[in-house]
């Protein structure tokens, strides 16, 4: 089995100026950050990079988040890395559905930055 | 499972209203800010350009997309934030409001108003101070909810009935906060709005809407009028205490910043009162649209320099009463300043009855010497004129010795933090002093180095060479006869 690398966190958001937003906000508090903006270049980076995190954004183009999650939980060589699920609305349906296709936990946008925080905090250290 | 598109688009309309005053002070040259600040502030109005871009095409991708770049506006703002205290305040002061509004989604709006009230009621934090709300309604029962909701965080409630009654209560009284139903009989909450818009006292208040979801479509109009947010009936008390909140402290912001703008105003009129003595007007202006401009420090110039008195004052003075000498000096000063800033000298100095005036700084020209010299021969020609006020008025005539002398000085704010003034220091003044000394009453006498920058359509007499204690080699001067071009 691949090692994981300690501190990295692979965001995966389409939105270019959201995505800008947050890498700049994730390095300032510490953490080292690659970027995917689809699920397909996702899961290649989820088995290339071995990152500790993935942030996944659940509406993507080309294969959405929810195909993601479910596809890397089938997937022995990175099933084991940690998935905070994106969601774009306080709803809780997709609160519940992205628990249930096996996210580690979710949070929603806009996103509140120390509860991101803190749910990273949960899985990796700064 | 997406939202309504006139929220996202009212949403939005907040959104790049934040933006608005972080924009403006951006683009201000006197704001600077640090190289990551200004990386993430530029970041944050670009954002609000691409959501701006969004407004104008509506599908519902572009929905999506402007969700997302709300939440971008919201990490950059809450980003330059956290660092607020090494920002210049007028880009800090800006972030709140953009804060508030990125944060306030309509969807958490929908869903926590159709939670339980209990609930939600952890959520309230970061409570702004009590301020006064007037909240228009027709419905006695809404203004009676209201009034006891607010009441109880502390704010002061007045209610109107009518659009009417809210504009007259406005005139007089002084509100923080205006809560306005959209629906009413006679003037509805729209006009209201509109009158407030139009009226430059009113125009800062926040204003916030009240309505149904049905009427979604004149709230986005009446957001696009100006007003700063808006609750959907039947509201929830933490939300209504929220934007309630959200409203004073934009309100406290913009009294602060008003605060602040008279303040400036103030202390431009006292360095125009004060400055205005001694510098012409647009020097004046110069120096205030330049940020440094008031610095202490100085540079070396070259300049022409030029000190009159009036022969034989002291002794004069000793025979006159205090009055007359007043009056003597400020008609014979008053004149003088007239044509020397007629000129664009710079006054530096009354001693007396001497005057010392530098022409080519602040500001540096092309014929300062011939200026000066040209200014000197206007200064005697209106001594016929004071001597003729001056017999009439029983006081005695006087005559006036000028001398000019063109040579490098150090230019500059002398002085400490408390007391400065733009003066000159340099061996050159003291060389003019000496030429002063020799000029005869009724001349003008100009060294070798103000001649030189001359044109040639000046009459010059006979050079004399002088020596003075302190001035290793003798100074050449000419007295100046005339001006062969007039």
């Amino acid at each position: 089995m691949t090692e994981t690398t300690a501190n990295k966190i692979l965001l995966v958001e389409d939105n270019q100026i959201n995505r800008d937003m947050l890498v700049r906000r994730l390095t300032r508090a510490g953490h080292a950050v690659i970027c995917a903006g689809d699920g397909e270049e996702a899961l290649q980076k989820m088995r290339a990079e071995q990152p500790a995190l993935v942030l996944l954004d659940m509406n993507l183009p080309i294969k959405d988040g929810w195909t993601t999650c479910k596809e890397a939980r089938a997937d022995t060589s990175i099933s084991h890395q940690a998935i905070i699920a994106l969601t774009a609305h306080a709803m809780e349906n997709d609160r519940q559905t992205a628990l249930d296709i096996g996210c580690d936990d979710y949070a929603t946008k806009p996103i509140d930055f120390p509860d991101l925080l803190a749910k990273i905090a949960k899985f990796i250290s700064a | 499972m997406t939202e309504p598109t006139s929220e996202v688009s009212a949403w939005s309309s907040l959104v790049i209203r934040a933006v608005a005053p972080l924009r403006d002070a951006a683009g201000r040259s006197s704001v600077t800010l640090d190289a990551f600040a200004r990386k993430d502030v530029s970041a944050l109005i670009a954002a609000c350009d691409k959501l701006e871009e969004l407004q104008v095409s509506a599908d519902g991708n572009s929905q999506h997309d402007a969700l997302n770049i709300i939440g971008a506006i919201k990490g950059y703002a809450e980003m330059l934030d956290e660092d607020a205290d090494a920002l210049h305040p007028a880009i800090a002061n800006t972030l709140a409001g953009i804060v508030s509004a990125t944060s306030a989604s309509p969807s958490s709006k929908r869903t926590q108003s159709v939670s339980a009230t209990g609930k939600v009621s952890a959520t309230v934090t970061n409570l702004s101070e009590p301020g006064v709300i007037l909240a228009v309604d027709d419905m006695p029962e809404n203004r009676d909810l209201v009034s006891r909701l607010l009441g109880k965080f502390g704010h002061t409630v007045i209610t109107a009935e009518s659009g009417e009654e809210a504009l007259e209560l406005l005139e007089t009284m002084g509100v923080d906060v205006v809560l306005l139903d959209l629906m009413m009989p006679g003037i509805g909450g729209a006009e209201v709005l509109k009158h407030m818009k139009e009226d430059e006292r009113l125009r800062a208040t926040p204003v916030v809407m009240i309505s149904g979801r049905q009427d979604m479509d004149q709230i986005v109009a009446c957001i696009q009028a100006g007003a700063d947010d808006y609750l959907l009936k039947p509201f929830n008390p933490v939300l209504l205490q929220a934007r309630i909140s959200a409203g004073i402290e934009r309100k406290r912001w913009h009294d602060r910043e008003e605060q602040y703008r008279q303040q400036l105003e103030r202390s431009e009129r006292f360095i125009r009162a004060t400055f205005g003595r001694y510098l012409s007007d647009d020097i004046v202006s110069e120096i205030l649209e330049s940020p440094e401009g008031l610095e202490l420090g100085g540079d070396l110039r070259e300049v022409t320099i030029m000190m009159s008195d009036i022969r034989g004052f002291t002794t004069l003075s000793e025979h006159l009463p205090p009055q007359k000498v007043v009056q003597l000096l400020n008609r014979y000063l008053g004149k003088m300043t007239e044509i020397i800033l007629d000129f664009r000298g710079t006054i530096d100095e009354f001693l007396g009855d001497a005057v010392l005036a530098v022409f080519g700084a602040p500001r540096k020209g092309d014929d300062d010497a011939e200026r000066a010299v040209r200014c000197a021969i206007a200064m005697q020609e209106a001594m016929k004129n004071i001597n003729e006020q001056n017999l009439a008025d029983g006081l005695p005539e006087l005559t006036m010795a000028i001398a000019i002398n063109t040579g490098t000085v150090v230019a500059g704010n002398i002085g400490s933090e408390r007391r400065a003034k733009y003066g000159f220091v340099g061996h050159e003044m003291n060389v003019t002093s000496r030429i002063e000394d020799i000029a005869k009453p009724n001349q003008i006498l100009i060294s070798a180095s103000t001649l030189d920058k001359l044109p040639a359509s000046y009459e010059v007499g006979d050079s004399q060479s002088i020596s003075a204690k302190g001035i290793k080699e003798n100074v050449v001067v000419y007295t100046i006869k005339g001006h062969g071009g007039d």
